[in-house]
């Protein structure tokens, strides 16, 4: 069975969560008059996560009731719940209703909790029923049998009623916890050290009646509530191969050339190369090309827009007037601590938001940064790749060598140049006591390629092929020297003195 | 002894009422519903009830609405507490004598207490 028939679910009516990405995740949100349990540590954000689905159900005009045992006392509660941008205090009581049942399950055990919960869920006729400190219940039970009977009512009784439960818990035992194995889903919220750093993910780990996203996704606790990242290597599962055999212009006449034509339409580029070799500078003047056929995104991390046009046109390419005209957007993430599956869902959601056909992302670095562990970076590139090709975007995308010049090509090792079609290298070389940027192209997928190494220029007028190594061997290496053999031979020491010659004449009439 | 009747469902919050009051040398009486407090009602006349707001079985708003039909009650104080703000609170009902917002400080517990039992002694 497919995801898409599993997802078909005629009859039962879902309930949209209204939180960011969760949605996603749940492929569609909870089924009405269902049991869930989610379990997380103190802090893991269950009790926000209840109160904003609370409120987005109550914005609707539908209502919820929110039941605590032993947990955060109302008052504080709603306090804290004050600072975030979903509370609406206008909502309570009338949409939003709040009530303590510890009592109740004290004096009256779990017979007379079962009863308050029907009573109260029926006389606030709500749809969606919390219910804050499962694991008060549990400690009240005798017994797993009493304590799964428990539940087993509790989902008769949201069943009947059309109710559907969220069970909070913290859940005391190890993995094993008999009500699991009951309820019609459950999620798990964490909290995941990552050496210094902490990352909190959300889980899908049971879901009746529906595919859900698997594994674990990020999420963040903001003004506005939980956000879920939905991880883009379960939520991007197309897998396009390119079958597009139109070509797309580089902006640079001379590197079309060399690609016969230029890249292939839909395919991604990595461009290499160390710091200040010029890679900016390739991806602004493709992005100089975009225009209403095709729309341009510079999704970067290290240059505000202002200067990301200002530094354009002081090289004579001219971002503003694309900007000005919306062909062009140009979306700056500084880089500061960020969720890596945030980055690729908010740069999918731009690409699909504007048509994107032409995205220059840069660089690789900013995404690389935030990533949780090394090992993700590959799937994760793999994942967002296929999405932008399914897209129809032709990408090209930084990645910054550290070594500056030398013998040594030193590429990251993310597992990103597997997957991408082509690749260009951008380095120094030292020759005749001059540092030259240099390109050459290393991969072109489906395509020829014209291999040959050459010099370019960044002046006033842009990015300039210049042809300076025809004679020079070991300019990959950085150092480069005169070819002996072409030195040598006769007919190249005559032209080299007619050069010569022509030179001298030149400056004699100067 | 002049008695407080203290409603509330919530764990905690008519616990640590009963002692701040008892400290001062009150009588406190508890229920944890409107249903509740009614019956108490029938047991003892409260000089004060404090009155929460959102309730199961029966809530704050019908149970003053109860409290105030039976003229053997319709005279006695009431606060009325909530976390809402009192205005969200008065869209329902109005007719209670003082209003408490959670979470409260003892002082002024105390204080409110003190002031509606005066102003009662002295009606």
């Amino acid at each position: 069975m497919n995801n898409k028939e599993l997802s078909h679910e005629p009859g039962l009516e879902r309930i949209a969560t209204g939180v960011p990405g969760l949605d996603d995740v749940l492929k569609g949100g909870f089924f009405e008059g269902a049991v869930y349990i989610v379990r997380g540590t103190p802090g893991a954000g269950k009790t926000i996560l209840a109160n904003q689905i609370c409120f987005q159900h109550a914005r609707q005009g539908k209502r919820a009731l929110f039941v605590t045992l032993l947990a955060e006392n109302h008052a504080r509660m709603l306090q804290h719940l004050e600072q975030m941008s979903f509370y609406d205090a206008h909502l309570i009581p009338k949409y939003v209703y709040y009530i303590s049942a510890f009592r109740v399950l004290e004096e009256n055990g779990l017979k007379g909790m079962m009863d308050l919960l029907r009573r109260e869920m029926r006389a606030h006729e709500a749809s969606i029923l919390i219910l804050d400190g499962l694991i008060a219940v549990e400690e009240t039970s005798t017994s797993d049998r009493e304590f799964r009977k428990f539940i087993h009512e509790l989902q008769a009784h949201a069943a009947t009623a059309g109710c559907c439960t969220l069970l909070l818990t913290n859940g005391r035992r190890g993995e094993y916890h008999p009500e699991h194995t009951m309820v019609d889903g459950l999620i798990t919220l964490e909290d995941v050290p990552y050496g210094k750093r902490r990352q909190r993910e959300l889980e899908v780990r049971k879901f009746r009646g529906s595919a859900s996203l698997r594994g674990r996704h990020p999420f963040q606790i903001t003004d506005d509530g939980l956000i879920v990242h939905p991880r883009p290597e379960s939520r991007f599962l197309r897998n396009t191969g390119i079958d597009n055999a139109a070509r797309i212009s580089t902006g640079i006449a001379q590197l079309d050339a060399m690609t016969n034509g230029g890249l292939i339409a839909d395919s991604s580029t990595l461009v290499l190369g160390p710091s200040g070799a010029g890679k900016t500078t390739l991806g602004m003047a493709f992005l100089q090309c975009s225009s209403k056929a095709e729309p341009g995104l510079h999704f970067g991390f290290y240059e505000s827009p202002q200067r990301l046009v200002a530094n354009a046109g002081l090289i004579g390419i001219d971002l503003k007037s694309k900007v000005e005209a919306g062909h062009l957007e140009i979306s700056w993430r500084p880089p500061f601590e960020r969720v890596l599956d945030g980055l690729g869902n908010e740069l999918i959601d731009t690409v699909r938001r504007r048509k994107v056909k032409r995205l220059f992302i840069d660089g690789w670095g900013g995404f690389a940064g935030t990533a949780e562990t090394h090992e993700r970076l590959g799937p994760f590139f793999a994942a967002v790749a296929n999405e932008l090709r399914s897209l129809g975007v032709t990408t090209m995308c930084t990645m910054e060598t550290p070594n500056l010049i030398g013998p040594e090509l030193l590429v990251p090792g993310t597992g990103i140049s597997a997957v991408t079609e082509n690749m260009i290298l951008l380095r120094y070389s030292e020759y005749q006591g001059r540092l030259r940027r240099l390109i050459s192209i290393m991969k072109v997928r489906g395509g020829g390629f014209d291999p040959k190494l050459r010099e370019f220029e960044i002046g006033a007028e842009g990015l300039r092929f210049v042809d300076s190594f025809k004679t020079a061997e070991g300019v990959l290496s950085g150092y480069s020297t005169e070819r002996s053999d072409v030195a040598a031979t006769p007919a190249r020491a005559r032209k080299q003195a007619k050069g010569r010659r022509v030179s001298a004449r030149r400056r004699g009439k100067a | 002894m002049q008695t407080v009747l203290v409603v509330d469902d919530e764990f905690g919050v008519a616990e640590v009422l009963q002692s701040i009051l008892e400290d001062e040398g009150y009588r406190v009486a508890t229920a944890i519903n409107g249903k509740q407090a009614l019956a108490r009602l029938n047991e003892l006349t409260p000089d004060l009830i404090m009155l929460d707001y959102m309730m199961p079985i029966m809530d704050g708003t019908q149970t003053l609405a109860a409290i105030r039909s039976n003229p053997a009650f319709a005279t006695i104080p009431i606060i009325m507490m909530s976390s809402l703000e009192e205005a969200a609170v008065r869209e329902t009902c109005t007719d209670y004598n003082s209003f408490l917002r959670k979470p409260f400080r003892a002082m002024a517990v105390l204080k409110l207490v003190a002031q509606l039992l005066e102003q009662s002694a002295r009606q």
